[in-house]
């Protein structure tokens, strides 16, 4: 008898594993169509997004947010740019996010689903950050130095070339350890566009893109990666994100910018990288290197990337609602919480330009409805 | 029904009419059909990662491709030779570290445990394989990599004039790597090798100790020999694994597609720049397919590793179907 | 003999040594074992309690990191489709090739192919469904399934190979003079071999969930991750490997404290399995 019931077991298990798969398959449907006739006020449902790292603490605070004014939830994962855009292109994800435009090439292989838009979010402060014992922050720094240590050349912390400007401090003979990004990320073609700026053999060398050939370092995924490298390493060195900075209680370096001042990153001085932009009619801009006395000169900006028409790229009418509804979260209320985990709000001019990409978007050739 | 059966079962087998026949035919054709499944699942799944990977060789070429260094994706560079020295280095401390602690583990096992020990000696090391490669790359991270970097620093400035070991050590590295993965592959290698050590006919280690050799020379001269085939099988099926292995090893190489000068310095492996990079190389079809042909050759090497192991385990099997007298094998 | 006094001070002293290095070996071997335990039990025990198991992960930057009960959850569900679609089909190819196939050339070729496939990397599985099942947009995008059909793959072969060894130490005895008494060959598999069989399947059965349940690389972009619960294996899912693996690489002591909180957890669950599977095996004999 037991074998008939074992037998009978294991059909039933397989029987109840597609069953659940089966019903999964179906509640799915379902709750789409019941938000889609839902009231307005609440959207419910969810949104599913994939990118940067470098704005990621604002998203998920946005996300929690939005959840609780729409009730949708907004899952997104932070996997870097690189992956953003890939799997924005390869529409596995309601939208992408990345803190470096996509570049021509990526924009032509977007195309195969619809005219790909950057939604400009926020500004934030790409710093140095270090790690070691003694030193404080406001570290002096300037672009050449920066090009030096991350090429290996400048490999102790007590090295002339960062005791020259400045004078007073202790600077220990640690050796220095370069932790910067293994996986495509703009916040590396952001900081790098910086570097080449300053460094001829930077530019000569390494370059600038979203994932370059490193003289040195070791490789962490995403600017929390990087952040845990930092941590982890007395002498350590790296760029991250000001959030995640000052998450972790990070010291780290006042920079040099275009007119000659070193600034450190600060709100104030990340809002002043935006200071009289000229920003091109797509939207694909970079305050990398402003001009402001006052800017922190590696500021970036950062962008969440839809198709023009949402529902022609794969969404249903309901998802494109609530795509809308985030996107004028993010450049609504979104903008002024923006500033509690240290990210700038947009400049006036550009904000008012991302709203009207928002407005733009459409769901098969037809305005999106708002809520 | 059941009666019904049991009945004509009764009945003689040959003239057990058709119609009863029906189940022993359905059973029979479900289960060869699920062997023809699983085989057309495996054929499919060789193919597909075949021509998903031929953009790239056929763009670079596999030369190009196995002996270039330089992995820069977004420049379209796509030449494995970093990751592949990463994966061979990393293997390779993992078998000099691992293997003899993992004979010596199964010896002591065999050999030398009290009869009581044994039985939990075993499941110990066994339990080794139980803890999943992800809480290995954790553990990895946050306690190895602090807690070891003294001693390599230690190791690196002393043995400094030996290759490959002289100057900084960075926090992850080749030789963390290797030192997780030699964790990593002591439960197989020794479960094997235990296997093959208990095959040694007792008449050899009697007749060793009769003849006056100590325990140990009875190890040396009577134990070793006979099963020195079947622990290389052991090594290599180790190996195997350790090319193959991921999440860890992502986690402390330090994901650096460069070739270090020193076993304390980062590097990047196969399996890990897969890990690391398929998400980003969805849309772009040289990316995708570089990482797939990554794939492909760490797939060449674990089958050519798992070849000569299965061989070697194979020659001390017949090895021992020739001598072992009956009953005494198992 | 002479030589037996000779055997005295040196090689003794060899002995002692050897046998010394041996032990030294074993306890080494065990270094690793107790200091994983150790540290996950010191690290990981802090962040075990109620709202851990309870709560989601809020993935809010700063302030309360929430708990992994959609982890917990994506892992039970994912690596139970798993099972259900390895298992059956893993012992149903045992079967046919200790009934049927025997030593026939197909057959050979099948076992050989098995083999095979238990050298393939995780990771190289979890590639193969992105490509196959994810980005060919099948049932939507990332998917708890998707992430089960690719812990299949690699789970399969393991229960495959394990269940051979077991049906294969069924005494020709028992279905010969089964057959000899008229039963048919069905009832012959469903009556003798697999009842005298089951307690090494389930053994070997739950060794593979074991392993499966640990597996990383496979769900990276197949079921991808989500911070809320859900029991809809149609959606994205959260896992404990997964969740292990993106809290590690934060820098935030909150975040990585739940990393070994989830650790700890997921190792209980596989310890349980394994422990399990070792009674199992110990309370059966085949004779």
């Amino acid at each position: 008898m037991t074998h008939t019931r074992i037998l009978l077991a294991l059909a039933l298990t397989g029987a109840l594993a597609l069953g659940v798969a089966a019903c999964g398959s179906d509640s799915k449907s379902s709750s789409s169509g019941s938000s889609s006739s839902s009231s307005s006020a609440k959207l419910g449902g969810s949104l599913n997004g994939a990118g940067a790292t470098f704005p990621a603490p604002v998203y998920q605070e946005w996300g929690a947010r939005f959840k609780d004014k729409t009730g949708t939830a907004v899952n997104y994962q932070a996997i870097g740019s690189g992956g953003g855009i890939a799997q924005f292109t390869a529409g596995t994800v309601d939208f992408g996010a990345s803190d470096s435009a996509m570049k021509d090439e990526e924009i032509t292989a977007a195309k195969k689903k619809g005219d790909p838009v950057h939604v400009p979010t926020v500004f934030g402060a790409v710093t140095v950050s270090y790690n070691v014992k003694g030193v404080a922050k406001g570290t002096k720094m300037d672009g050449a130095l920066i090009a030096d240590i991350f090429l290996g050349k400048v490999k102790k912390w007590n090295d002339p070339a960062i005791a020259k400007e400045n004078a007073g401090a202790k600077l220990p003979a640690t050796d220095i350890t370069v932790c910067h990004r293994s996986d495509e990320s703009g916040t590396t073609k952001n900081f790098t566009s910086f570097l080449v700026a300053y460094s001829k053999e930077w530019a000569g060398g390494p370059g600038s893109d979203k994932s370059i050939k490193w003289p040195t370092g070791t490789g962490a995924k995403g600017n929390d990666g990087v952040a845990a490298c930092i941590k982890q390493n007395d002498g350590a060195i790296g760029y991250v994100e000001q959030a995640y900075a000052l998450a972790n209680k990070f010291t780290y370096a006042s920079v040099k910018n275009k007119s000659g001042q070193f600034i450190e990153p600060t709100l104030a001085s990340t809002s002043s990288a935006g200071d009289g932009l000229k920003v091109p009619k797509d939207l694909r801009f970079s305050p990398i290197d402003a001009k402001g006395p006052q800017a922190y000169p590696i500021t970036a900006a950062t962008f969440l990337l839809v198709y023009q028409d949402v529902c022609k790229a794969g969404l249903d009418a309901a998802k494109a609602q609530r795509l809308k509804a985030w996107l004028d979260y993010a450049e609504g209320d979104g903008q002024g919480v923006a500033k509690e985990l240290f990210y700038a709000k947009l400049p006036d001019a550009i904000h008012t330009a991302a709203l009207e990409k928002v407005k733009g978007l459409q769901c098969n050739g037809q305005p999106i409805k708002g809520t | 029904m059941e009666a019904a059966t049991i009945s004509s079962g009764g009945s003689p087998a040959l003239g057990r009419p058709p119609l009863s026949r029906l189940p022993d035919r359905l059973l029979r054709w479900a289960l060869t059909a699920i062997a023809l499944g699983v085989l057309a699942l495996i054929a499919y799944f060789f193919v597909r990662l075949y021509l998903e990977s031929r953009p790239v060789f056929s763009k670079y070429g596999v030369l190009d491709f196995t002996f270039k260094d330089a992995w820069v994706p977004s420049k379209g560079q796509f030449g494995a030779l970093p990751l592949i020295v990463g994966t061979l280095v990393t293997s390779g401390i993992a078998l000099c570290i691992g293997v003899p602690v993992a004979v010596a583990s199964a010896l002591y096992v065999t050999e030398l445990a009290p009869a009581r020990a044994r039985q939990p000696l075993t499941i110990l090391v066994e339990l080794l394989a139980a803890v999943p490669s992800v809480v290995y790359g954790l553990w990895g991270v946050f306690v190895l990599i602090p807690k070891l970097k003294p001693a390599e620093q230690w190791f690196s400035d002393t043995f400094g004039f030996i290759p490959f070991f002289g100057g900084s050590v960075a926090g992850p590295n080749y030789f963390i790597g290797g030192l997780i993965l030699a964790i990593m592959i002591i439960p197989i290698v020794a479960a094997i090798s235990r296997e093959v050590v208990a095959t040694v006919p007792v008449e050899h280690k009697e007749a060793a100790l009769a003849l006056g050799a100590t325990r140990w020379e009875m190890i040396r001269m009577a134990v070793l020999p006979y099963s020195k085939a079947g622990i290389s099988g052991a090594a290599m099926l180790g190996l195997g694994r350790a090319i193959g292995e991921t999440i860890a090893v992502t986690l402390v190489i330090g994901n650096a597609p460069e070739i270090a000068k020193s076993i304390f310095g980062q590097g990047y492996t196969l399996a890990a720049v897969i890990a690391n990079e398929f998400g980003e190389a969805a849309s772009d079809e040289t990316h995708r397919a570089a990482l797939i042909a990554a794939g492909l050759v760490l797939f060449v090497l674990t089958l050519v590793v798992n070849f000569i192991a299965r061989y070697f385990v194979n020659r001390s099997q017949r090895a021992m179907a020739r001598s072992v007298p009956e009953g005494m094998a198992g | 003999m002479s030589a037996l006094a000779a055997v005295a001070p040196r090689r003794r002293r060899a002995d002692r040594v050897m046998r010394s290095l041996l032990l030294a070996g074993t306890l080494l071997a065990l270094v690793p074992l107790v200091a994983v335990v150790y540290y996950l039990l010191k690290q990981g025990a802090g962040a075990l309690s109620w709202s851990f198991f309870t709560s989601d992960p809020t993935g809010r930057f700063l302030g309360d990191p929430g708990g992994v009960r959609s982890a917990i959850v994506g892992t039970v569900l994912i690596v139970a489709l798993a099972s259900a679609i390895a298992v059956p089909l893993g012992i149903g190819l045992a079967l046919y090739l200790v009934e049927y196939g025997k030593a026939s050339r197909f057959a050979n070729v099948v076992r050989y192919f098995v083999d095979v496939m238990t050298g393939v990397p995780s990771i190289v599985f979890g590639l193969f469904i992105y490509i196959v099942l994810v980005l060919s947009g099948i049932g939507g995008n990332f998917a708890g399934w998707k992430g089960s059909v690719a812990l299949a793959l690699l789970m399969l072969p393991v229960v495959s190979r394990s269940a051979e060894v077991v049906l294969n130490l069924v005494p020709d005895s028992l279905r010969e003079s089964a057959l000899a008494l008229g039963a048919p060959r069905w009832r012959v598999l469903t009556r003798i071999v697999l009842p005298t069989a089951l307690p090494g399947l389930v053994t070997g059965s739950l060794l593979a969930v074991a392993r499966g349940a640990g597996e990383t690389a496979p769900l990276l972009f197949t079921a991808f991750a989500v911070n809320t619960t859900t029991w809809n294996l149609g959606s994205q899912m959260n896992s404990l490997p997964i969740q292990i693996f993106n809290d590690v690489r934060q820098a935030q002591a909150n975040i990585v404290e739940r990393a070994w909180g989830a650790a700890l957890t997921l190792v209980g669950m596989i310890l349980v399995l394994t422990l399990l599977a070792r009674l199992i095996q110990r309370r059966s004999r085949l004779a």
